[in-house]
């Protein structure tokens, strides 16, 4: 039977509420999601010097947040999780507890204050509604992990009630020196991006733009040469973008410890809002080791988690290591495989005609480029200059082709499909074959000339495929009819 | 085993008119579009031989990529996968474990259905891996769709 028939869990098969506490954060934040109205109905009953209206901008969220903590109640009973909520419409919620795959526990800022986590449960079904979501917003800490803990264990309930409970394995602890890695990756600049998008939008909204003296700033920087000018602003950025890429490394990954226990793998992260994820042994698909040029360069890179049932939209909760050394990462996806062999060792390349593809389709571009400048400088005029700018392009295309080429790669080890590609963005793919679900040999017709195809192993976890991008065929075949014996075999010639 | 055959089965020959009369519809949309944009409203200067090219691609699309299709679309079930091919330029030749399906779909487009036509589609747990069969007869997919839901339903465990 399962483990939701012991006494400890036999309260919970009642309906019951989620922290009393939480009436606490339903109201602060139904304020501020109301925040714009509630400015607007401010500013109107100071206006008409009719104080009613300031008691009705507080109290109509206030008082909705009191009705949702009244009206959303949870209980476990035979085997199935149900979370019933809404006044108007009801909805129940309902799932089998062994079909939970991950259970994810969030603590904004105003839940820690008061001890309180958000508890996610997380079943592979793939809705982008909200509204589908089974969470549980509001339980004491101690209580959110309790209940993970018993929502994971319902699996395998024999071999882990046998053994006594192995304690808590770390594996790996956020090393603050990493930070150095962090304006290597593109968040600065996402970020950045972000914060000058709100704050035009800002300035736009409370007509900024009118009061900024553009007309002084013009003349002030018309003083100045174009030649001190564009590498201050130049500096300005850069030191801007490192900045915001520090701390939102800091913001997310402050306390990461990646740890083992109970049959599941334990993400702890998170400076402001913490957020602990774990993910079941049985659903670790493979990892992915992940090298953008910039962090590879640096001698650094990422590794997530293939983990079945969760979708591309929550890929976020399967980093098993935020920007880090190498010797790190290797460390460990090893440790996570659990085997070296699909890290460590060395693989296959896809021949002379892959490589030539990766030439020809890196050099096309950029020689239609230039072949449309020069035209364009003898027909139509233009300056010479351009002619030289888009030759820029071609010794750029050959390093990148050639790196292309140089990590192209695949090999079948320990029960491992293994894949690399890429340059501007290199992947390592570990897949175990089990949890090969198809197979997609895709050739286009220039693939077909050349005897090569693109073999995808489709799986339900990470990016649900793992791509050996153009393998001679013949190769591409015996691999997948070794990786998954039975299933190709009986389709070849 | 050096390669993999093609897949055992045909699609309908119908299919062939199918893309050809949705090839037609699509291709004259464009040029009814431009002409409009073009000639009738002005919102743009339209050259002639702009609209002349277009309607040389469309013919040229019309004539060639049906038939081209109906060659390479091929499938086959047999008792533990499905196998089918799909595409023209680009050929996509997917299997999928008969134990790992987990829904099978049939559907009738407006178009499909002046043929006499239906789709099926075969999908695992791995949003990548949809195995769909266009152009099937109706009775055909019809019986296709019991065979394997029968088939599915006899292999155990959750399909992931």
């Amino acid at each position: 039977m399962s483990r939701l028939d012991t006494p400890e869990i036999d309260q919970s098969r009642q309906w019951q509420r989620l922290d009393p506490r939480m009436l606490l954060v339903h109201p602060v934040r139904e304020l501020i999601r109301f925040l714009p109205a509630v400015v607007g109905v401010f500013l109107a009953g100071t206006a008409s010097g009719n104080y009613v209206w300031h008691l009705v901008g507080v109290g109509v969220p206030i008082g909705l947040g009191l009705l949702r903590y009244v009206t959303t109640s949870f209980r476990i009973t035979a085997g199935r999780i149900e979370l019933r909520r809404g006044l108007l419409e009801r909805h129940v919620l309902s799932t089998p507890v062994d079909r939970v795959r991950t259970v994810d526990l969030t603590a904004s800022p105003i839940h820690r204050a008061l001890g309180l986590a958000t508890v996610r449960i997380g079943t592979g079904a793939s809705s982008a509604n909200e509204e589908d979501r089974l969470d549980l917003d509001g339980l004491p800490l101690d209580r959110a992990r309790e209940l993970r803990r018993e929502l994971l264990r319902v699996a395998p309930p024999s071999s882990a009630d046998a053994a006594p409970e192995p304690p808590e394995r770390v594996v790996v602890v956020l090393d603050p020196t990493w930070v150095r890695f962090a304006p290597l990756t593109s968040t600065g600049l996402v970020i950045a991006a972000g914060t000058l998008g709100v704050a035009s939008q800002a300035m736009n909204t409370f007509g900024g733009w009118e009061r900024l003296d553009a007309g002084g700033l013009v003349h002030g920087a018309a003083r100045l040469s174009w030649w001190t000018l564009a590498p201050a602003l130049l500096v300005g950025l850069l030191v801007l973008v490192t900045l915001l890429s520090i701390g939102g490394y800091v913001v997310a990954n402050w306390g990461f410890v990646l740890s083992h226990a109970n049959g599941a793998w334990h993400l702890r992260r998170g400076l402001l809002t913490t957020r602990e994820t774990s993910l079941d042994d049985e659903r670790m698909a493979g990892v992915s080791l992940c090298e953008p040029l910039a962090l590879r360069l640096a001698g650094g890179g990422r590794v997530s988690a293939i983990v079945t049932g969760l979708d591309r939209r929550q890929q976020g909760s399967a980093l098993l290591v935020p920007p880090a050394p190498r010797p790190v990462l290797l460390r460990v996806a090893r440790d996570v495989l659990g085997i070296s062999g699909p890290v460590d060792a060395p693989l296959v390349g896809h021949g002379p005609r892959a490589r030539r593809r990766r030439f020809t389709r890196a050099l096309a571009p950029v020689a239609a480029a230039v072949l449309a400048t020069s035209l364009l400088v003898l027909l139509a005029d233009l300056p010479a200059w351009l002619l030289v700018v888009a030759a820029v392009g071609i010794p750029v295309a050959l390093v990148l082709a050639a790196d292309r080429a140089q990590g192209l790669g695949h090999a079948l080890v320990d029960g491992h499909l293994v894949a690399r590609s890429g340059s501007l963005n290199r992947h390592r793919h570990a897949l175990a074959t089990e949890d090969v679900i198809g197979w997609t040999f895709r050739s286009t017709w220039f693939q077909r000339r050349a005897a090569l195809t693109s073999l995808a192993a489709t799986t339900a976890g990470g990016q649900q495929a793992v791509t050996l991008l153009d393998v001679p065929e013949p190769a591409a075949v015996r691999l997948a009819a070794a990786a998954v014996p039975g299933l190709v075999d009986q389709f070849t010639a | 085993m050096p390669s993999l055959r093609e897949p055992g089965q045909r699609v309908s020959p119908r299919a062939r008119l199918m893309w050809l009369v949705g090839g037609l519809a699509e291709g004259g949309a464009l040029l009814v579009a431009a002409v409009l944009t073009g000639w009738v409203w002005h919102w743009f200067d339209l050259p002639w031989w702009v609209v002349a090219a277009l309607a040389v691609v469309v013919a040229g699309y019309v004539a060639v990529v049906p038939t081209w299709r109906y060659r390479v679309h091929r499938w086959e079930v047999t008792d533990s996968a499905v196998y089918t091919q799909t595409g023209w330029w680009t050929r996509e030749r997917r299997v999928a474990p008969m134990s790992r399906i987990q829904t099978v779909d049939y559907a009738e487009g407006p178009v499909s259905r002046l043929f006499g036509l239906a789709t099926v589609t075969v999908t695992t747990a791995s949003a990548a891996g949809a195995l769909e069969i266009v152009g099937l007869d109706r009775g055909r997919a019809r019986a296709l769709v019991d065979e394997l839901t029968l088939k599915a339903d006899t292999d155990p465990g959750d399909a992931t």
